[in-house]
């Protein structure tokens, strides 16, 4: 299974998203979700939304493997 | 070099930060420090940029409470790699970076940089590169509440120019 997190903006549309889901992609998540949380994917598609595996920014094509940590991030605002 | 990164929920001092990058050593002739404070004016400050207007409270408004979460593990990461490309630029001799995360009010401390140096040239830029990269790169992310109800804050174009002002650019 992947965990899956969503911070800032997106945590608020991801709240009754599983925090565990299948799939090989950070592509494939978003497209799981697309059904079911529209309002989401819609934020996940803005072109500023990067996406980390295992704490690293990857690209929305990087392979994802059992036990795999991804997150969203939406733009950063801190400091 | 030293270097000290932290992310904490609790208050720091500027005043023992400051101690601790002039004690570094003998060497250090120039220490620059910088701390970031929350505005009670956060949010309309933002407006007419790219934030979305109709979003925006007026000016005057009151943030209640500025709350700032951050990814744990890839925040710090993210930080170090920051400092790490600050001293390959610069030559420093200490840098502290300190952000604070969790529930903040009105003129609480958010951020504090600080860097030591040899000589000033190098303390100042090097500063001014943190804060930059910082605010841009690292996993934090604000909002606010007032009247219950939270606003994420939105990122700004001006913090982005700021920050890729620092490409290409060489200090050689």
């Amino acid at each position: 299974m992947i965990d899956v997190l969503f911070f800032g903006r997106l945590g608020d549309f991801a709240k009754q998203v599983p925090a565990t889901m299948q799939a090989l992609t950070p592509a494939e998540i978003r497209d799981l979700l697309a059904a079911d949380f529209p309002d989401l994917v819609r934020e996940l598609n803005q072109p500023q939304v990067l996406v980390s595996v295992n704490k690293m920014i990857v690209g929305w094509d990087q392979p994802l493997f059992d036990g795999s940590e991804v997150a969203f991030l939406p733009p950063v605002t801190g400091g | 070099m030293t270097d000290r990164i932290r992310i904490q929920q609790q208050d720091f001092d500027l005043a023992e930060e400051y101690q601790l990058l002039r004690q570094t050593d003998s060497t250090v002739g120039a220490v620059v420090t910088f701390a970031g404070l929350v505005r009670d004016f956060e949010l309309a400050s933002e407006k007419g940029s790219e934030a979305d207007p109709q979003g925006q409270p007026a000016i005057g408004d009151c943030i209640d409470l500025l709350s700032l979460q951050h990814y744990p593990g890839m925040t710090e990461s993210l930080l170090k790699a920051i400092v790490e490309q600050a001293n390959e630029r610069w030559n420093l001799i200490a840098t502290t970076v300190i952000h604070r995360v969790g529930d903040l009010s009105p003129k609480d401390q958010i951020v504090l940089v600080g860097v030591a140096s040899r000589h000033r040239a190098d303390a100042f830029e090097a500063a001014q590169f943190l804060m930059d990269y910082l605010k841009t790169q690292a996993t934090f992310w604000k909002s606010v509440r007032r009247n219950g109800e939270r606003q994420w804050i939105e990122s700004k174009a001006s913090d982005q120019q700021a920050a890729a002002r620092w490409d290409g650019s060489s200090n050689e």
